[in-house]
């Protein structure tokens, strides 16, 4: 069964291949060229999707991994439990991306698009290999290079304006010193030999123990956390390349690619530690590290969003912030599993899942939240919010979807991210009452919450509400083709069907990690299903910790007493019998409202911001 | 029986309100500004006038559904209240932070009024008020984690009851005061009424609004009130009761009569702040609060 498996993976890169070579002939014409892309990527998918499928729901057994031999060179592929689910996030958004492209792409009426239908499978390709190659060598170098050259291309395709080239090298240039840190750190394992797979590499570091450990994981921690974006390094490419990239490919870069980071976090930090010799890993002292660059990231990042004026720049600071509360998860988790008490395990548990449960949720509604900003840019022509306002009217159904994806991502319930965020700020919180510096976190994480909120109170408030777009908007504003909707409209139920029903994924996690032997999480996971958080109606209690109630049964009953309020408040307002009436806005019956007395979007939270001016990312006026 | 209490938690909040309010005006007048004020159910009247008057909308699906959620959101929040120290059947199925993300879709509601209304005034008022939540939510938050980690649950009644249920310590009094401080900030009064500002920004958020809207958006404003003032009742006094539930819940009403007095008092004796100022005491605010959690976290 493992054969097959494998051999499927080889063959959906190849079909990405064959899309790469085969669509850029096409590109003269560019609708036929974006359905062939569309179609060659989604076979790829069918075939991945179906991988994950036998991975996390099949029975047979996962967790060796398999020597490929392409041509001259082995590489070795593993794909677990928990590969198939970073395959499964990263096809599907594929596949959404790709058929947003179709129509979107042709408004580049400037640029030829032979480049972008070339790239886009081979960025696809080079996420897959990611996740799939199991060394730190080749080939993790070949999966590395084929995604960074890859979005580099996709990242400088408007080479024509103004600073975007400039942008984009710095990317190439930042991921290839992410990519040489990881590689360092595998130089410092004694022994190891290139090619290696991560076991082995976990075996020689066992063995030689010393120093070499802190460089070993100081090294690729440093390199990951530069593809995921963590404070410092996030800031230093991550706004600047995601904002200038085409809405679909910033979807990806957001939704998906800076996930890498995270899977390469976890995949060294869970698996790639030594095990039963004499040296361990120190966890307690990398969870600690981690988990205060998750608190930091997840504050900084999104008080820098909050400050933006260009929709997707406020979008990819919000990303920075997001993988914070991810990074949190992890680092907590590590901490708890080493560094405290029997108890401490189960919460270490919750909060890993909850972690992978916000790289889901955040890839459906950042990939979202990007979609919308290029629908707004292909209707209006502009990103900037001081320009945008009151396209309510005119792009309904956008504005639909950017709003459930602004509730999802500012954790409102029951939106999806409420029940990630909840599962990750609960866990610190709980946990905080033997470790302080969780607690922190955890109030920290909560207080940014506040935060992201006001980010999109902006970003929503700004574009579809408020008023603007009639006077500085100088193109008829209308909204756009159903091919172009259709795709929000589908990640917009999922941010719903994700907060409404988390038992389900809580479960398919759980179950994810029980199909990924060797992680050191592995026991305090299995300890989780055993006590009830899996898939039960009625939710965790865990074990002495009576009155956690799991986010199992909460959005369902939250629902459930907000429809009745809301019908309540309905039927309150109907009982006087009082006729509507539209009425012009009223600005003390003296001036009528105009493009000179508007509100726009660099005025708001200005005390706030003046208060956060150290936590830098400021817009110049 | 369980249901009972929930209707009970309902009838009592959208029944009382408004009263409490009227005592409010009522103590502004006669006790601070010696005039007579209005009669004492004088909110009951302007409710029902309001729900009779013509409603006046700027056009949008945003404008008109913004009311609902606030006066939903607060509503939900008041059914997961164990008051009369009863939780009732629905309790268990929230936990503080749900909460606290409930009451912040209850400014969501104010938040989306405001902006659909394209008014520049409301647009003033939407951005102090998203200021204002971001400030004071980590002071709630902590009364809630206060005695969370105490009893290491997050449940509602868990960690609301173990604030001060186990006496009077160095993090209960510090938090205490930080909530007694925050209290006219949670409730939008002066100082720190800066969102609306009457006669500064005309209202702020809710100037667009008229008729059954303003309504609901008025009867939003009473409930939430009337929640933190009950809130700080059952959190930090809860020592006083009976084990008879409808004389605990009348015993904590008295007590909530109190809190609105205080309310009152300071109300009508201090000037409204600007932003900028009312920021840095909400940052000194959440310090306290930080040190509270933190010395509870050592037993203190």
């Amino acid at each position: 069964m493992n054969i097959d498996l494998y051999n499927s993976l080889l063959t959906a890169l190849a079909i990405l291949l064959v899309s790469a070579v085969v669509v850029p002939l096409l590109s003269g014409k560019r609708k036929l060229a974006g359905w062939m892309n569309f179609i060659l990527v989604s076979a790829a998918a069918v075939v991945l999707l179906n991988i994950c499928a036998t991975v996390l729901f099949g029975s047979g057994s996962v967790g060796e991994s398999q020597l490929v031999r392409i041509g001259p060179v082995g590489i070795y592929f593993l794909i677990d439990g928990f590969s198939a689910f970073f395959i499964g996030i990263i096809s599907f958004m594929g596949v959404v991306s790709a058929f947003y492209s179709i129509r979107y792409m042709e408004h580049y009426t400037d640029y030829r698009l032979w480049s972008y239908y070339l790239c886009f499978p081979l960025f696809l390709l080079g996420m897959i290999g990611i996740v799939t190659v199991d060394d730190l060598s080749t080939g993790f170098t070949l999966a590395w290079q084929t995604m960074t050259v890859a979005s580099y291309f996709l990242i400088r395709f408007e080479y024509r304006e103004k600073g975007n080239v400039r942008n984009a090298n710095k990317y190439l240039i930042l991921m290839e010193l992410a990519w040489a840190l990881v590689l360092c750190g595998v130089f410092f394992i004694d022994g190891a030999s290139i090619g290696d797979p991560l076991h082995a590499l976990a075996g020689k570091l066992g063995s030689a123990g010393g120093t070499g450990m802190l460089a070993v994981y100081g090294l690729t921690l440093a390199g990951f956390a530069f593809k995921a974006g963590v404070f410092p390094f996030g800031q230093l490419w991550l706004p600047d390349a995601h904002s200038i990239a085409p809405s679909p490919v910033s979807s990806l870069l957001s939704g998906v690619m800076i996930k890498t980071g995270v899977y390469g976090i976890i995949r060294t930090f869970f698996w790639m530690t030594p095990h039963g010799g004499e040296t361990h890993l120190d966890g307690a002292l990398w969870g600690l590290i981690i988990a205060s660059f998750g608190a930091v990231t997840l504050f900084i990042g999104t008080v820098q969003s909050m400050k933006q004026s260009d929709a997707k720049r406020l979008l990819a600071y919000s990303s920075i912030g997001q993988v914070g509360y991810i990074i949190l998860g992890a680092g907590a988790a590590l901490y708890l599993l080493h560094g405290a008490g029997e108890t401490a395990k189960l919460f270490a548990a919750v909060a890993l899942v909850g972690a992978v449960y916000h790289v889901m949720n955040h890839a459906v509604f950042k990939g979202l939240l990007f979609l919308v900003s290029g629908s707004v840019l292909y209707a209006t022509g502009t990103k900037d919010l001081n320009r945008l306002g009151g396209l309510l009217k005119f792009m309904p159904l956008t504005a639909l979807a950017a709003g459930i994806a602004s509730l999802s991502i500012s954790g409102v319930p029951p939106f999806s991210g409420f029940a990630s965020k909840w599962t990750i700020i609960s866990s610190s919180l709980l946990a905080g009452s033997e470790v302080l510096f969780l607690a922190m976190f955890g109030i920290i994480a909560l207080f940014t919450s506040a935060v992201t909120l006001s980010c999109y109170v902006k970003f929503f408030g700004m574009t579809f509400t408020s008023v603007g777009a009639e006077w500085s908007v100088k193109k008829d504003v209308k909204e756009v083709p159903a091919s172009m909707i259709a795709p929000k409209l589908l990640l917009a139920i999922l941010c719903i069907v994700q907060g409404v029903i988390p038992f389900f994924y809580f479960g398919l996690i759980i179950d994810m990690f029980a199909r990924s032997p060797g992680s050191t999480a592995a026991a305090a996971i299995a300890d989780l299903g055993g006590a009830g958080l899996s898939a039960g109606m009625m939710g965790v209690a865990v074990p002495g910790m009576g009155g956690i109630i799991s986010a199992v049964a909460v959005p369902a009953v939250v629902l459930v007493i907000l429809a009745a309020g809301l019908l309540f408040a309905g039927l309150l307002r109907r009982s006087g019998g009082s006729e509507e009436k539209v009425a012009p806005t009223w600005l003390c019956g003296y001036q009528d409202l105009n493009d000179r007395n508007r509100y726009t979007a660099d005025n708001m939270f200005a005390a706030f911001k003046r208060a956060f001016r150290w936590t830098g990312g400021n817009v110049k006026k | 029986m369980d249901i009972l209490y929930i209707a009970v938690n309902i009838l009592v909040f959208l029944l009382l309100a408004p009263l409490f309010e009227g005592v409010v005006r009522r103590i502004t007048a006669r006790v601070v500004q010696s005039r007579q004020g209005p009669p004492l159910l004088q909110p009951y009247y302007d409710i029902l006038k309001l729900l009779g008057k013509q409603n006046l909308s700027a056009g949008n699906f945003a404008f008109r559904i913004a009311p609902l959620v606030s006066l939903a959101s607060i509503l939900g929040v008041i059914v997961f209240l164990p008051l009369g120290h009863r939780a009732n059947v629905l309790t268990k199925y929230a936990d503080i932070v749900t909460v606290i993300y409930l009451l912040t879709m209850g400014g969501v509601g104010v938040l989306l009024g405001a902006l659909s209304s394209r008014n520049t005034f409301a647009l003033i008022g939407s951005s102090r008020e998203m200021i204002t939540m971001i400030m004071v939510e980590p002071v709630l938050a902590m009364t809630f984690i206060l005695g969370a980690v105490k009893i290491k649950s997050l449940g509602i009644t868990a960690s609301i009851f173990s604030v001060a249920g186990g006496g009077y310590g160095a993090s209960v009094i510090v938090m205490m005061v930080a909530y007694l401080a925050a209290l006219q900030a949670f409730v939008g009064r002066q100082p720190f009424d800066i969102a609306e500002a009457e006669v500064e920004i005309l209202e702020g958020p809710f100037i667009e609004y008229s008729g059954p809207n303003f309504a609901l958006f008025k009867y939003y404003l009473l409930l939430k009130q009337m929640f933190y003032a009950m809130l700080f009742v059952i959190v930090f006094i809860p020592a006083v009761k009976t084990g008879l539930y409808g004389v605990d819940v009348l015993i904590q009403l008295a007590f909530v009569l109190l809190v609105y007095v205080l309310i009152a008092l300071l109300g009508s004796t201090h000037p409204r702040l600007r932003i900028d100022q009312a920021q840095k005491i909400y940052g000194v605010l959440i310090a306290a609060s930080l040190v509270a959690v933190g010395l509870s976290v050592y037993g203190i």
